[in-house]
């Protein structure tokens, strides 16, 4: 069997006294699309913060590609530029255009010239569908455009995992489907993905394997078919069974 | 000679006669406010970025403690200079420097070392307002692309931060103005030490105050307009075009 791209061993992490991540292991393998469910505040998001370490972990070791990541900043900034990052509130920089939002990371941490780095942007920019607005500020695009740019962002580094965190929480209904839409594309083209989400509809479609995550634990991993079919445990059931109501 | 009678008469004869003398002395006060609030922006910046720094976790400890020092160091500088008046600083720095070391640089020198140093000391907590300010989402953008630290803050932090500034130091500008009049205390020959040498002539005090006041405001006035139409131009348009060059583009935008 071949290496994972990543894999999180004993991962801890704690706000104060609160423990919010308790001795989780979890793997991906190349080619994976993972969806992460479970209701707020079980840990999803932190669990995606902490493999980028966007929050320190408490305990524990993150593996990519089979070398431990150390929390030195170059280690950590180099494994970072590995792995994208789509965030719930687009995190895109407020003072750069579209195109540029795209083409800074290619350029200062991708180590790309100028042409390059645009080249990349403008194709990402146009598999987003988002190329018409290359000139415009971050303030002047809607929700869903902001996120189709942040995701077009992500993919200029051309990373081996890209990891969503809710990138359709803070959009409205009609929002959702362009983003969602954009990220079935990729599923389909064969990127490795970590989708933390609430859509479980779409969860269910597009993964490869879904993962339950219930007060700090994975309660429960497998198959689309396996989580939403037929979950083994009561807590999992519970769970599904309010979505199914609504 | 003829002496004016009236308060007005006074005013006149004053002005006419010293009319170089103020304009010298308003030169000098320009002079003064605008080295001053340049070098002083600059050191605001510098040591508004350094005192925000955060350490990374996973830094070695000698950075983290080399860091820590310099931090220690420029917050005594900031509470030392915001927390005395800057005339007393002026006197400290000016008196000091011959008394300690035997140097005797020339007031005017001592003047803007004394203004660039306040302003700094003000600006740099402005600087550290609005970096706190920016939304951490910022930071975590740049974070997640792999950008260090120091290139956050180049590209997508100091940016934002300037442009939110730009009012805070036209407002600095202003004050520098006017505050340059304390220096007269170390015979800096600014406006309003001109104004002293002209009052004491003909012992006409209010007739020349209440020149350099209409000059003061008139200067800080027509200032604070100009650098009303500056952020105006700086603010630029909010406009963009869109770029539809390929076919497919409508259809995906539509989905």
């Amino acid at each position: 069997m071949s290496e994972p791209i990543l894999k999180v061993n004993h991962l801890e992490k704690s706000f104060g006294t609160h423990q919010v991540l308790k001795d989780i292991d979890f793997e991906v393998e190349k080619g994976e699309v993972i969806s992460v469910i479970g209701t707020s505040g079980s840990g999803k998001s932190t669990l995606l913060r902490c493999i980028n370490m966007l929050e320190t972990p408490s305990g524990g070791e993150i593996v990519f590609e089979g070398t431990p990541v150390s929390y030195r900043p170059k280690d950590k900034n180099h494994f970072r530029s590995r792995v994208g990052m789509v965030f719930q509130s687009f995190n895109l920089f407020a003072n750069m255009s579209a195109l540029k939002n795209c083409t800074i990371g290619a350029e200062i941490v991708g180590k790309k010239n100028k042409q390059e780095a645009e080249a990349l942007a403008r194709k990402y920019l146009k598999v987003v569908g988002m190329s018409a607005y290359r000139n415009a500020r971050p303030s002047q695009l809607s929700g869903g455009q902001k996120q189709r740019v942040a995701i077009a962002r992500a993919l200029c580094m051309q990373p081996d995992l890209l990891m969503f965190d809710e990138p359709t929480s803070a959009l409205d209904p009609e929002m959702v489907g362009e983003v969602l839409a954009v990220i079935r594309s990729l599923a389909e083209s064969g990127i490795t993905m970590v989708i933390v989400t609430h859509e479980m509809m779409f969860a269910k479609e597009i993964s490869s394997r879904v993962v339950f995550m219930d007060a700090g634990i994975i309660l429960e991993q497998g198959t689309p078919d396996h989580v939403f079919n037929n979950p083994q445990k009561e807590r999992t059931k519970e769970f599904l069974s309010r979505y199914r109501q609504g | 000679m003829n002496m004016p009678a009236t308060f007005f008469g006074w005013v006149a004869f004053l002005v006419e006669k010293y009319f170089l003398d103020f304009m010298r002395g308003l030169g000098v006060t320009l002079e003064l406010a605008i080295i001053g609030t340049i070098l002083g922006c600059l050191i605001g910046f510098v040591v508004g970025v350094v005192r925000s720094v955060v350490v990374d976790q996973g830094a070695s400890p000698v950075s983290r403690g080399l860091m820590w020092v310099v931090k220690a160091t420029l917050a005594v500088y900031v509470e030392i200079f915001r927390g005395t008046p800057m005339m007393v600083q002026a006197t400290v720095v000016y008196y000091g420097t011959m008394s300690l070391w035997g140097f005797d640089i020339p007031s005017f020198y001592a003047g803007v070392l004394v203004l660039a140093l306040n302003i700094g000391a003000y600006m740099s907590e402005s600087v550290r307002g609005a970096i706190s300010g920016i939304d951490p989402g910022q930071i975590e953008g740049g974070q997640a692309v792999g950008m260090s630290y120091a290139q956050i803050m180049y590209h997508v932090i100091m940016p934002q931060v300037f442009k939110n500034l730009i009012p805070q130091i036209g407002n600095t500008f202003i004050s520098a103005i006017k505050d340059t009049s304390v220096l007269n205390v170390i015979a800096v020959t600014e406006l309003y030490f001109a104004a002293k040498s002209v009052a004491g002539t003909y012992y006409k005090f209010f007739e020349t105050y209440l020149i350099i006041c209409v000059i003061y405001f008139v200067l800080t006035f027509t200032m604070s307009r100009l650098l009303q139409i500056l952020g105006r131009v700086l603010e630029g348009s909010r406009n963009y075009e869109l770029i539809l060059d390929n076919e497919d583009e409508a259809e995906v935008t539509e989905s």
